[in-house]
């Protein structure tokens, strides 16, 4: 086994022109796009966490989209439930009111009914009176009954003012 | 054992075997990096650039250990070219050989491949040995060792001045012998650590082989064991790469 010294030039040689070719041609390019995968996991991670904040403000937001759709209805029924109240009092008063009305016009009614029959019932009374009293007249007069009924008459005419 | 062709030109000798290695490591190190970003892919990764997506992470993680994360990026590059470099090297030599039975004094033209001399040395013919790998040669090594080193050394001075020339005489200017050793002894170990494993297991597949059809089993065995042996070369260099980098650029209570 010899040394030889041009084996050794030329391993140095072969090795430095080694390195940076694949300084240049291989590994360079290597790293550039290993960094660029960095890069891109990077971008990923952080479009991701955005994403999460984003669905988390979402979700957020329908919570409270729904707590105030809860809120209304919960109001709409309450208001609908004062509203048929007032609505059924109402009702009920006017009804009240006109039951009255109807019992009153009832009365009123019977009031002049009452006094149409009455006032009926008093002219055909003096109207039997009055033929009662011809055919009395009729038959029985004479001076002394006829006098004593002018009397009579005049006194009921006098009497009453 | 197996003769390496040496050729000399201009009185320059260049082992062509060596020189193979190294190239087809390289290639074939290029092609595979090539692959993986052939069809590069953000959301859709091909399975290859999965791997070597992988491999870069593993890298990182592996720096990082060494040194403070920030300064750990800029060496992922240089800890990744070093493992494929040094594992595919590693494996080279592992699935055959070509070998070529020399008797005679074999020329290119006027180049002189194996001498005389050589053959004559080896008892009238030679084993010549083509295909290694480049990391079974100790001059390879050796050139990866001396990257390292000056890399270490220009870093230091360059990133950590003040505290890089301190070491040196720590804990007492008197030591200064004894850095300088370690100093050195550092890149020759790198180089040594790995030669001598990856040519010791290349020696014992040359040695398995001349058992003939019974040495198969242990042969598969062992080369199993070498792909191993190879991962975790490759391994320990780039992390004592990292580490001496680390050591050397770092200063202490920036580094906890």
């Amino acid at each position: 086994m010899e040394f030889v010294w041009t084996s050794t030039v030329i391993a140095i040689v072969a090795f430095v022109l080694l390195y940076f070719l694949l300084n240049k041609y291989a590994f360079g390019p290597l790293f550039g796009i290993m960094e660029k995968r960095r890069e891109l996991v990077q971008e990923q991670i952080s479009s991701a966490e955005n994403n999460r904040k984003q669905a988390e403000q979402h979700l957020e937001e329908q919570k409270q989209a729904l707590q105030q759709a809860r809120k209304d209805a919960y109001e709409i029924i309450e208001q609908a439930k004062t509203t048929s109240t007032k609505q059924a009092d109402v009702i009920i008063e006017s009804a009240k009111a006109e039951a009255s009305r109807l019992k009153e016009e009832a009365v009123q009614d019977i009031q002049t009914e009452k006094n149409k029959a009455l006032a009926a019932v008093r002219s055909e009374v003096s109207g039997l009176s009055v033929k009662i009293a011809s055919k009395i007249l009729d038959k029985q007069i004479d001076q002394k009954a006829q006098e004593q009924l002018v009397d009579q008459y005049l006194n009921e005419v006098g009497g009453k003012p | 054992m197996h003769v390496f062709p040496i050729i000399e030109l201009g009185g320059i000798p260049f082992d062509l075997s060596s020189i193979i290695a190294i190239l087809v490591s390289s290639i074939l190190v290029f092609a595979l990096a090539r692959a993986a970003v052939s069809n590069l892919s953000v959301h859709n990764p091909s399975k290859i650039q999965n791997f070597m997506e992988w491999v870069l992470e593993f890298m990182h993680s592996t720096i990082a250990s060494t040194m403070p994360m920030h300064r750990a990026k800029r060496f992922i590059t240089l800890g990744t070219t070093l493992i494929m470099f040094i594992f595919i090297s590693n494996l080279l030599g592992l699935p055959f050989g070509i070998v070529t039975d020399v008797k005679e004094e074999l020329k290119w033209g006027n180049v002189v491949v194996i001498s005389q001399e050589t053959i004559e040395e080896h008892g009238g013919y030679a084993h010549v040995a083509w295909w290694k790998s480049p990391t079974a040669d100790i001059a390879v090594t050796a050139g990866l060792a001396i990257v390292v080193f000056l890399l270490v050394h220009i870093l230091g001075l360059m990133m950590n001045t003040k505290h890089y020339l301190k070491h040196y005489f720590e804990p007492y200017w008197f030591f200064f012998p004894l850095n300088v050793i370690k100093e050195i002894s550092k890149p020759v170990t790198l180089a040594l650590r790995l030669y001598a494993n990856i040519f010791a297991g290349e020696v014992l597949i040359a040695t398995i082989l001349m058992l003939g059809w019974i040495g198969f089993p242990l042969l598969s065995i062992w080369q199993g064991f070498s792909i191993f042996i190879g991962a975790i070369q490759a391994f320990l260099f780039t992390v004592l790469t990292m580490v001496y980098i680390s050591q050397a650029t770092v200063h202490e209570e920036e580094g906890h």
